[in-house]
């Protein structure tokens, strides 16, 4: 899932400070897991604007804020509340963002929280960084564990001289990505394989921004 | 005699080490290049070690060359992506570099600009394969160079890493992508390194000991504490501590003259790479101790 966290308040409300009237749109998904997106998290954030002296003409938890068309259909509920908002917030990740973006583009839109990164929810509200989509995947050839992603170097061929008892050399919370997929490598009985296996440098052609996908087939002619 | 025809002849071999100046002032520099003439066989130039913004090696490796003192490039995957990392290749043979030391390079995290964005396009493996094919007449896509280059590619190993097996693949990689002899990271358990010598001996490198020098017992608590894969023995602490504080450099330079010559005279390995580590003035007189000069 995405994982977003809250801006600062007084950073949202310098951002904010030009408008009057707010409509507040979450997210089911990711940022409701965050507890960024949620019904709570859209409650709090009206008390909290209300307390400034902002006014709150609704809000609505879409299910999946980054579904273009799910959304819009979803607000259309909301049509006259969102007439007289001056400025909507979007408290879900910078995709449903834009989204909204997409979807009102006569009004301001701002964002109430940071998109952080692709996480693994490890226990409740708590996430790490596993996978950073390089768009070419080498887990079949690394055991499952991600080093692109889990070592801060994202070496390919093994571990750095930093390697200390384990743990990485920026910081010993961070266990080496490399003596990981040694241990499991090891443990699946494939060390052999992880002797073998010279990874090239990858090819970010992969991952050039922007990236888009059409899966669709393309409809035959009648 | 060249660097590699050093290593080739049999000869035990000594390189050095020296940091280019944070900032544009080369006198303390050339001092050092001066200092080392003569009386090792190579001087690797650091490439911002620890992450710490400096000149760049290039630019200390061509100093040396006009000074007569044979260079050896420190090339890290930090700072530059491939293209960036090939073209100051090809600068460094143009400019009468022949030899280049393959890094991963420290994470910015550990340096003086945090910020900064850190690169790792290529790792240490990757990049002996590029000057590989930069030897080979091509780039690392295969397109045909215009003049290939000759270079004697080197890399790092670490022989107390722990755990140690992870490295020991690691350093049979680099093997395979073409390195041709080794710089160990600080080593101080002789024993334990003919242990790693007798499985480095099996494959077709020259092996050079990295050695730290000891200013004190505290200088060696500290390696053992925060520096990745040095491990200092506990006597060493105690003979440095016997010493006492105003004694104690002597100390730690017997130690790794003792050092260099068991290593020479046992014939464990091929060679020394001495860090001084702001001691540069020291090298000459421990290698007097150590009976090379």
């Amino acid at each position: 899932m995405i994982i977003t966290k809250k801006k600062d308040f007084q950073e949202l409300m310098e951002n904010i400070k030009n408008y009057r009237s707010f409509f507040l749109i979450g997210c089911s998904e990711c940022a409701s897991l965050c507890g960024t997106g949620s019904e709570e998290a859209i409650k709090e954030l009206t008390e909290a604007l209300q307390s400034e002296g902002k006014e709150v003409t609704g809000g609505f938890v879409p299910k999946t804020g980054c579904q273009v068309l799910g959304t819009k259909k979803e607000l259309k509920a909301f049509k006259d509340q969102l007439a007289e908002t001056d400025c909507i917030l979007v408290m879900s990740c910078g995709a449903g963002t834009q989204t909204a973006v997409e979807l009102f583009p006569d009004k301001p839109v701002y964002p109430t929280n940071d998109s952080l990164f692709l996480g693994n929810m490890t226990r409740f509200q708590m996430f790490d960084e596993r996978c950073s989509l390089c768009g070419q995947c080498i887990l079949d050839r690394t055991g499952g564990i991600c080093p692109v992603t889990t070592c801060p170097k994202g070496l390919l061929n093994g571990p750095c001289g930093g390697m200390q008892d384990g743990h990485c050399e920026v910081s010993p919370d961070i266990p080496c990505a490399w003596v990981r997929i040694y241990e499991r490598m090891k443990k699946l009985d494939k060390l052999e394989e992880l002797r073998e296996s010279v990874l090239d440098a990858k090819d970010w052609s992969h991952a050039q921004k922007p990236r888009a996908l059409s899966t669709r087939e393309k409809k035959e002619k009648k | 005699m060249s660097f590699r025809e050093a290593l080739d002849s049999g000869k035990f071999v000594v390189t050095a080490e020296v940091g280019p100046p944070k900032g544009t002032d080369i006198d303390e520099m050339i001092h050092h290049i001066e200092l080392l003439k003569g009386k090792v066989d190579a001087v690797n130039f650091t490439d911002n070690q620890s992450a710490v913004m400096r000149m760049n090696s290039l630019a200390g490796c061509k100093i040396a060359l006009e000074h007569g003192v044979e260079p050896i490039l420190q090339m890290t995957c930090r700072d530059r992506n491939r293209i960036g990392l090939q073209s100051d290749l090809l600068g460094a043979y143009a400019l009468g570099v022949r030899n280049v030391l393959c890094m991963t390079g420290d994470h910015v995290s550990a340096g003086d600009h945090k910020g900064a964005k850190p690169v790792y396009d290529l790792e240490s493996v990757q990049l002996l394969k590029v000057v590989d094919a930069l030897n080979n007449g091509k780039d690392m896509e295969g397109n045909d160079l215009k003049g290939s280059t000759d270079f004697f590619q080197g890399a790092v190993v670490t022989p107390e890493a722990n755990p140690l097996e992870p490295q020991l693949i690691k350093f049979e990689k680099k093997v395979k992508a073409g390195a041709r002899f080794f710089q160990t990271q600080a080593i101080y358990d002789i024993e334990k390194f003919k242990d790693f010598m007798k499985y480095a001996r099996r494959f077709p490198v020259k092996v050079l000991a990295g050695l730290v020098v000891l200013k004190s017992a505290g200088m060696a608590k500290f390696l053992n504490n925060f520096v990745p894969g040095i491990v200092v023995p506990e006597e060493l602490i105690e003979e440095l501590k016997a010493a006492g504080k105003e004694k104690a450099l002597d100390t730690g330079l017997n130690i790794c003259a003792r050092h260099i010559r068991q290593l020479k005279d046992e014939g464990i390995c091929d060679g020394v790479h001495i860090m001084a580590i702001g001691m540069e003035d020291k090298v000459p007189e421990i290698l007097e101790r150590a009976g090379l000069l």
